[in-house]
């Protein structure tokens, strides 16, 4: 009798979350996909596809919120990646206060983070009461309802999401390559161009994955920070479903967003994989 | 005997009837009522719950407080079965749930206190439990002289000052409407609205996602002046917010919120009581005195405190002071105007 393989488990182990997956996720999925393909007359077809994709305001819809993901996953990388280098290379107390501060914001609701946002973006807010009372500005500047002031407070919100895997695939990192790559006589940028990116590539796609679909389905930041008027995918869809009860529409909207989300992120992965290539020449 | 398997199967058994609990009790479960989330099921509680109780002989009653739309949405997913029994509806979200065929008549003609309603509130599918106004609200901090029209939104001063909701809720639909009438527009002609809100744009601070979202914007100091919901103000006031509503001369805007009893509920009869007790005198006098202040459809309901000082003294002065909008024209076209404000109104 053959001994059982002691490195591989049986698949029955994963029963348990296949059957829930199956019964919470995917019969749902299957359902929306269905509802989806319902016509304004009853039949079946692909009208709501044909009036999503056809409608130059609705792709603008679409369009503009995988540019705010862009947005504000590249906010969180050019913010995210010194802080997790520096709390992977501080030692002590400095790296545990970097990751306190890192995780904080993960332990409040995303409700109250929101809410500090307008505080200090509102007419009357910090930030304008600080520049007027420098006199460098005479009316307070539009920034709650404003892109720029939501693509601040999703990047704030979803920070956390992009530091932790950094840090992550950063402390994986043997630290005697750096002192290896000095040795050799390479500089800061040269060493972090071709040491530390590419090893932290990993982390860096994984965390910009995370920062991104969070960023576009953030629902409560969106309609908090950027009002009634900035439409988004979640806020449309939220609109078409439960304002209008045009639920074929709604899903139809779900599956298009859906099959943008994941277009964008194999890209990521595409990305990923082509320069751990060009990293390796 | 007992062995290890039939204990298993009874343990998850028996776990399976705490999970679900409506797997062997589907038939006597208590009256679900959906009100209206905060104020709303604070009121309720308060006051429609024990007034309920007693007539019913401490019948038990739920209360599970949603918007109208998730009423809707969870009845008309289980109609035959439906996990409400009692819904309540802003006029707009009243009209879906009947045209899908989710509403049982009330029954007039057993009913005493329906009788008494002003007659606007007569509605044989439901009658209207109270009236939800809205008006112009400010701050009277920074707005030194009440505003008296719906005309005073544009006036210069308040450049970068005015809030409005977009048109998913009721009060963002109802201002347009109003706004559409003041310009020669009704409830078929929206068009005049629209106009003018292209000239309101230099004014406006926000365009929020929801009533309540514009509500917090007078705590930040976002907006100074908007269309407002009095009851949503007396609970921002009672906070210490500095706000305050008015009427507006050309009348206050009024939507009937509808209490209606759902088709094919197990508990019809309690369902009737409820309503019955919420249309009745005694508790809509309670329900309009501080701190519920809601507005009374009862004509037999004497209006007093703030109420009486802000919106109107009798029945009498209530019916001219308050406009009320033709919904089912509204609703009719409701769908292509969210589309358009979609469109048009960027900031």
């Amino acid at each position: 009798m053959a001994l059982p393989d002691v490195t591989t488990y049986p698949l029955r182990l994963a029963s348990p979350l296949a059957v829930f997956f199956t019964a919470f996720f995917a019969a749902p999925l299957v359902a929306l996909l269905g509802l989806s393909l319902r016509g304004a007359d009853g039949g079946y077809g692909l009208s709501q596809y044909a009036a999503f994709l056809g409608d130059g305001f609705s792709l603008g819809v679409l369009l503009g919120t995988l540019w705010l993901g862009l947005k504000v996953t590249a906010a969180c990388l050019v913010l995210g990646l010194p802080l997790a280098l520096v709390a992977t290379r501080a030692g002590g107390w400095v790296r545990g206060v970097i990751i306190l501060a890192v995780l904080t914001p993960l332990l409040t609701s995303v409700v109250i983070r929101t809410f500090a946002w307008i505080v200090i973006l509102g007419r009357q807010g910090v930030i304008n009461s600080l520049l007027s009372s420098l006199g460098l500005i005479e009316t307070p500047l539009r920034m709650l309802y404003a892109e720029g002031g939501l693509v601040a407070a999703l990047a704030q919100v979803q920070m956390p999401l992009m530091v932790l895997p950094l840090m992550t695939a950063l402390a994986r990192i043997d630290p005697s390559l750096w002192d290896a790559s000095e040795a050799l006589g390479a500089g800061r940028w040269r060493t972090f161009l071709r040491v530390t990116l590419p090893l932290c590539l990993p982390g860096l796609i994984a965390g910009s994955v995370l920062t991104f679909a969070a960023a576009i389905s953030g629902f409560i930041t969106q309609s908090l920070i950027g009002g009634g008027q900035m439409l988004f995918m979640p806020g449309y869809i939220y609109q078409q479903a439960i304002a209008l009860q045009n639920w074929p529409f709604a899903a139809a909207m779900s599956v298009i967003f859906l099959v943008a989300v994941l277009a964008v992120v194999l890209a990521f992965n595409a990305l990923g994989r082509l320069a751990r290539g060009y990293a390796q020449t | 005997m007992l062995d290890r398997r039939t204990l298993l199967t009874t343990a998850l058994s028996l776990g399976a009837m705490e999970l679900f609990p409506g797997l062997s009790f589907a038939q006597a479960r208590p009256l679900v009522f959906a009100t209206f989330t905060g104020s709303w099921e604070e009121a309720h509680k308060a006051v429609l719950v024990p007034a309920f109780r007693k007539e019913t002989n401490n019948a038990p009653i739920v209360l599970d407080p949603m918007l109208s739309v998730d009423q809707i949405a969870k009845v008309s997913a289980a109609k035959a079965n439906p996990p409400i029994d009692v819904m309540l509806h802003d006029p707009g979200p009243a009209l879906t749930a009947l045209a899908q065929d989710l509403v049982e008549p009330f029954p007039v003609e057993r009913s005493a206190a329906f009788k008494e309603l002003i007659p606007d509130a007569q509605d044989p599918h439901g009658p209207a439990a109270f009236f939800q106004v809205v008006g112009l609200t400010y701050n009277p901090d920074t707005v030194k002289t009440p505003p008296t029209s719906w005309a005073d939104l544009w006036r210069p001063e308040y450049k970068g000052r005015v809030g409005i909701t977009n048109m998913n809720s009721t009060l963002g639909t109802g201002f347009m409407v109003e706004i559409a009438k003041m310009h020669g527009g009704s409830e078929s002609n929206i068009d005049p609205a629209f106009k003018a809100m292209e000239k309101l744009k230099p004014n406006l601070s926000a365009v929020a996602a929801n009533p309540g979202a514009l509500a917090t914007l007078f705590q930040q100091g976002q907006v100074d002046i908007s269309p407002g919901n009095f009851n949503a103000i007396q609970i921002l006031k009672a906070k210490g917010v500095p706000v305050e509503f008015v009427a507006p001369k050309e009348g206050a805007i009024a939507f009937k919120t509808l209490i209606q009893i759902v088709k094919n509920s197990p508990n019809r009869e309690l369902a009737f009581k409820l309503i019955e007790a919420a249309i009745s005198e005694p508790v809509q006098t309670r329900l309009m005195q501080a701190p519920y202040l809601v507005v009374p459809t009862n004509t037999k309901v004497k209006m007093t405190g703030e109420i009486a000082r802000v919106l109107a003294k009798d029945t009498d002065d209530l019916k001219k002071k308050f406009v009320f909008q033709d919904w089912k024209t509204i609703n009719a076209q409701r769908p292509a105007w969210i589309e358009r404000f979609n469109r048009e109104i960027k900031l």
